[in-house]
């Protein structure tokens, strides 16, 4: 285990999912997802359709570290903002904290002042729980005892032939 | 690192399969991607070149056995071989949970092998990750090919650390070898995470 892992215990993703469905409400926004810093998503609310939520927590991540790196090109620490303009829809990424990012997908119901204020108030509140949730045990209830080496089969038994 | 998800049931890890370029990486995600069940993957993306060379990454989220009631997923990626993208290659690096090093069999590419291991050591190391703690396995691809060195010599060159670990010989092209290592790498991530001790060290 590393010192960055993560676990979200049900208790803290109540406190964000609130958070995060009062900035939507807020913001007028249509969709906001957190996300780990090396593309994991850790929450989604809002998406009026199916978004592949998994496949964009891994470009947005990989487009906010590369962003960075630009920044520390330039002397900068990192651009804590990242905004892309669509035709329809637009992507706004905020940082979080140190491990997290945020993502929010508006259109033209909003603006991206709007979600930039709101979302740099939600980023702090979330933030803060996460830091809380980084104090808790790591692994509770079943995962809580060790598993032993006889009880994993194959990681992927249902392969094609 | 991995994430786990009380609310929603769920443990996600990260791969990363890294190499010298042209070794196979890639070949090995889209093996992977092309022989799992709908229900157990998610889209492929490739972050290429023009000519079909890795540019940022590649990129297969894959779900795999459910563990005392949660559902592990394996987020799989690639990095750009080449040595110039050093950068990108060290972003892609962040949070990893294990790696599978593409090693290409051929005589002439041993040297960026070896090379292309110790950037792997180098930029672990960036993140205060230590190869010789974590969960890693060895790939010896384009076992096909005519003029590849034996696997001993492979060996010799690869896999000669503190700790050795696993190594497969693949075809990856034709999926020869592509799930004895993902299987091999998924279960010492799983053990390095929830096992006890002494299993760890194994």
């Amino acid at each position: 285990m590393s010192v960055h892992d993560v676990a979200i215990h049900e208790v803290d993703a109540a406190k964000i999912d609130a958070l995060l469905t009062r900035f939507l409400d807020d913001s007028s926004a249509t969709a906001a997802l957190l996300i780990d810093r090396s593309g994991q998503p850790l929450t989604t609310v809002g998406p009026s359709r199916s978004l592949d939520t998994v496949s964009i927590a891994a470009l947005a991540a990989g487009a906010f570290s590369s962003t960075g790196a630009l920044a520390r090109l330039l002397g900068e620490t990192e651009f804590s903002v990242l905004f892309h303009q669509g035709a329809k829809e637009n992507m706004h990424v905020s940082t979080v904290d140190e491990q997290a990012i945020m993502l929010v997908i508006f259109n033209d119901q909003t603006t991206v002042g709007m979600v930039r204020l709101f979302a740099k108030e939600a980023s702090r509140a979330i933030g803060e729980i996460l830091a809380e949730a980084r104090k808790r045990p790591r692994k509770t209830g079943g995962l809580a005892a060790p598993i032993s080496a006889d009880e994993l089969g194959p990681s992927f038994p249902n392969k094609r032939a | 690192m991995s994430v786990i998800n009380y609310a929603a049931k769920a443990i996600n890890f990260k791969v990363v399969y890294y190499g010298p370029g042209v070794a196979g990486k890639t070949a090995n995600l889209q093996y992977v991607h092309k022989s799992l069940p709908d229900a157990n993957k998610g889209n492929m993306i490739s972050l290429a070149t023009g000519d079909d060379r890795t540019l940022f990454f590649d990129f297969l989220p894959v779900s795999a056995v459910t563990v005392r009631g949660f559902e592990t997923k394996f987020q799989l990626y690639t990095v750009p071989g080449q040595v110039y993208y050093n950068m990108t290659r060290k972003l892609v690096l962040r949070g990893v949970d294990g790696v599978v090093f593409v090693a290409d069999s051929q005589y002439d590419r041993l040297k960026e092998n070896v090379e292309s291991l110790r950037n792997l050591e180098e930029n672990l190391k960036e993140y205060e990750y230590d190869i010789d703690k974590m969960p890693w396995v060895l790939q010896y691809n384009k076992r096909d090919l005519p003029n590849v060195a034996p696997r001993d010599y492979m060996e010799f060159l690869l896999n000669r650390r503190p700790r050795r670990v696993p190594s497969f010989e693949a075809v990856a092209l034709e999926g020869k070898g592509v799930y004895e290592t993902l299987n091999t790498v998924s279960r010492m991530i799983l053990m390095s995470e929830f096992g006890v001790e002494q299993e760890v060290r194994t």
